[in-house]
């Protein structure tokens, strides 16, 4: 696994506003680096930047970099990254496995299923294979929705709130599988709730631009 | 009329009265209390305007087409027309336009979402969208032939630097036999009204973070829209799809317009023969096969998207990211945008034919202008202009009671809803419908009548006004309401000064739709006005190909500005009072 580097930084708005002026960090595999701020203070917007999908009107420069890999004029699609955000978005037309199998890189039928079989068990999910999506609770739509993004073996996880809608006793749960599922890889987490943050993360607050 | 005549249609209507009471059953809870006993008798009402004609036309078809109103329509119905030589090829044409046309609809839409959507020219499209759809079909049909024709302004700008033609060429006419001009005006047409409802879904749908997700799974934007947002997209834009559908086999303005002579389509064939004595029951046997067929294809379409189901699905499990051609979607970018370039330039070519003194071929520009068609003219635009603006003001203001009276009754329990009845008109061909009423009409001496023509353009809008008022008052909280009745307001006060003015914004988009949908009304005013109302959509059908292009490019642009002002009423008004509660 490589490192998931980010070189001077700046995001401003369309009237004028830097939402981050020259940020710098890495994030080793392994290791979680979490975003704190108040709302507006630019969390998701570095998140959409680092993903290739900030909105056009949005000016952002700096350099993002895949181990030595540039991700700079990479699309969305070839860049590897794994993302969760707070609403699951478990694609209702699809099971819970199809779900899981659209995750999944192409290859042998027989292995595939294989794969989703044992990620399924391993997440205590086995008996939800064929279910609906609007049939789960929030706890198993959050493994789930976790599951599809590693299986499609990115090279970083970027996590967006993604505990925000959970109640309090299945957050500590979903924190605990999720840290437990990722712990190879390099992990961005956004949110503003210090509890979500696990011990061994790195911390980086943003200002709120508009106090 | 005579007596077997009346008798006949007695008969024929002992179904209706069965049909109402069903339906008055289904929409009315068993135990109506004291207080909403007013807004059940209202909303009874309505829907009795309402589907009354419905049954009354389809009655009106069907009795005719097997001979049970001898007297109206004598002879064997299905026997002539199965003997008119021009009958089969007017259905395989009829088939062809109409199947073709819808598709390429679809194709329009699918392009646009997928190769415009997320890109500069998205927000340019939608804000071309309402104005292209506020053109009346009649209005786009002739710009299309001022664009299309030999002696069109496609031809012009290309010549003869690039043709060397100096005069305009013989190879093709418009019309052309293959009705590929009147698949050309459908589509151009019919494209928008989807897309924007497609369009209208993107929020609902979450696209955005459905995109974000199927891009970081290592998704080709294409593959994105292809197994992600359309799969769950079709299902709400579906019966937007079944009305262009059936609309695109029944249209009969256009297809006298860009259609061919002969065979012509089927509507356009069995309108000819409702003016032919003794071939009324030919014409109504005809248009039962119209709706008839039309229900197949229906039938059809559902198989199809069952197929296409179960293949996708297949296919999404397979973990293929797809190659995320830019190629593709530039394409696909460009395509759209030609075509909405070229639906904006048949209303730029009606403009300036309208203005047009002197246009000599090959010029691209008119050689003199002249303000007379428009100043010069008052006896042939004047009448027309005035005809259509009573039916349409009476289809606006009548629609929006009866929709906020059912809505109202609605809310308040008083009734349940049955949003498929609104949809029936639309699905059932207009000829089918209007042979049967204007059959009624005769029977009943009403025909001709200014208030049965006006009460069929208010049939033929109350859906669009019931359906688009609807999303907004369902959803309007509560709350609103509550808040107002707690200070001591009454009903109407909460009514008329909280629900109305909160909802303003849609309300007024339901009265521009009103008016362009009855400013475009051809068929119900030409069967049941007996030529007494010439409205702009008549002139406009009727002068086409005998009068001056410049007096037809006037009328058509004089068609065009009316729902366009309205719609741009409908965008300043709210804004403006919006503004005026800032200040």
């Amino acid at each position: 696994m490589n490192a998931l580097r980010i070189e001077q930084l700046t995001i401003s708005l369309p009237h004028g506003v830097k939402l981050c002026d020259q940020l710098s960090f890495t994030i080793e595999p392994g290791r979680v680096l979490a975003l704190m701020g108040p709302s507006g203070s630019g969390k998701s917007s570095i998140l959409s930047w680092i993903t290739g999908t900030l909105a056009t009107e949005i000016n952002a420069t700096g350099k993002l970099w895949l181990g030595d890999v540039s991700l700079e004029n990479v699309p969305t699609e070839k860049r590897r990254l794994g993302l969760m955000l707070q609403q699951d978005y478990l694609f209702p037309h699809m099971s819970v496995a199809q779900n899981l199998k659209f995750g999944l890189q192409s290859g042998d039928k027989a292995e595939r299923e294989q794969k989703i079989s044992e990620s399924l068990s391993n997440a205590g999910l086995a008996a939800l294979q064929n279910a609906n999506p609007a049939t789960l609770s929030g706890g198993q739509r959050s493994r789930v929705s976790l599951l599809r993004s590693l299986l499609s073996e990115p090279c970083a996880l970027l996590l967006d709130e993604p505990f925000a809608r959970l109640d309090s006793q299945l957050r500590q749960q979903i924190r605990e599988f999720t840290w437990d599922a990722c712990k190879e890889l390099p992990v961005l987490l956004v949110t503003h709730d210090k509890a979500d943050i696990p011990v061994h993360a790195d911390v980086l607050e943003l200002i709120d631009h508009y106090a | 009329m005579g007596s077997s005549a009346r008798s006949g249609m007695d008969r024929a209507l002992r179904p209706i009265s069965v049909f109402l009471d069903k339906l008055i059953t289904e929409a009315v809870p068993h135990t109506v209390s004291s207080d909403r006993a007013l807004p059940v008798l209202a909303a009874i009402g309505v829907v009795l305007l309402f589907s009354t004609p419905l049954l009354i036309g389809l009655t009106g078809t069907i009795a005719p087409a097997f001979g049970l109103m001898p007297e109206l329509a004598p002879g064997n119905g299905f026997a002539q027309l199965l003997e008119d030589p021009r009958f089969l090829p007017a259905l395989k044409l009829t088939i062809k336009t109409g199947v073709i046309a819808t598709l390429l609809v679809l194709l329009f839409t699918v392009l646009a979402l997928v190769c415009l959507h997320k890109t500069a020219w998205w927000r340019w499209m939608l804000a071309a969208l309402p104005p292209l759809l506020a053109i009346p079909h009649a209005a786009l049909a002739v710009g299309l032939v001022f664009l299309v024709a030999p002696s069109g302004w496609i031809v012009r700008l290309f010549s003869p630097w690039l043709t060397s033609w100096d005069r305009p060429p013989s190879d093709w006419v418009v019309p052309d036999a293959g009705g590929w001009s009147l698949i050309a005006g459908l589509v151009m047409k019919e494209a928008p009204f989807l897309l924007l409802a497609a369009a209208a879904q993107l929020p609902r749908l979450n696209v955005d973070a459905l995109l974000k997700i199927g891009l970081t799974l290592g998704y080709s934007p294409a593959r994105c829209w292809s197994r992600l947002i359309l799969p769950t997209m079709y299902p709400r834009i579906r019966l937007t799809l079944f009305v262009i559908l059936a609309f695109n086999l029944s249209v009969v303005d256009m297809a006298l317009l860009l259609g061919p002579g002969n065979p012509p389509t089927l509507s356009v064939l069995l309108l000819s023969y409702v003016n032919e004595p003794g071939f009324r029951a030919a014409a109504s046997a005809g248009a039962l096969i119209l709706a008839v067929g039309m229900a197949v294809l229906f039938v059809v379409v559902m198989l199809l998207e069952r197929l296409i189901a179960r293949l996708a699905n297949q296919r999404r499990e397979s973990g293929h990211r797809g190659h995320g051609s830019g190629l593709f979607r530039q394409i696909g970018k460009y395509l759209v945008l030609a075509l909405t370039l070229c639906s904006i330039l048949t209303i730029v070519a009606l403009l300036l034919w309208s203005f047009t003194q002197r246009w000599r071929f090959p010029s691209v520009l008119p050689d003199t202008f002249t303000s007379r068609h428009w100043l010069g003219r008052s006896d042939l635009l004047l009448d027309p202009l005035l005809a259509t603006i009573l039916f349409a003001l009476f289809s606006s203001i009548a629609t929006l009671v009866a929709a906020v009276v059912w809505l109202e009754a609605e809310r308040l329990g008083a009734v349940k809803k049955i949003d498929w009845l609104w949809y029936v008109p639309l699905f059932i061909p207009q000829i089918t419908l209007l042979f049967g009423w204007q059959a009624a009409s005769l029977i009943s001496a009403t025909d001709g009548l200014w208030i049965t023509v006006a009460y069929a353009h208010w049939v033929y809008t109350l859906p669009y006004v019931v359906l688009i008022l609807a999303v907004a008052w369902r959803e309007l909280d509560p709350n609103w309401n509550n808040a107002a009745s707690v200070l001591g307001a009454g009903y109407w006060k909460v009514l008329f000064r909280i629900r109305l003015p909160l909802l303003i914004k849609p309300v007024l988009q339901a009265m521009a739709v009103a008016v362009a949908v009855s400013v475009a009304q051809y068929l119900p005013t030409a069967l049941l006005g007996a030529g007494r109302h010439n409205t702009l959509a008549i002139e406009v059908v009727t002068s086409f190909g005998g009068v001056d292009r410049r007096v037809i490019a006037t009328l058509a642009v004089l068609q065009s500005l009316l729902p366009l002002i309205v719609f741009s009423l409908a965008l300043f008004i709210p804004a403006a009072m919006q503004q005026k509660q800032r200040s």
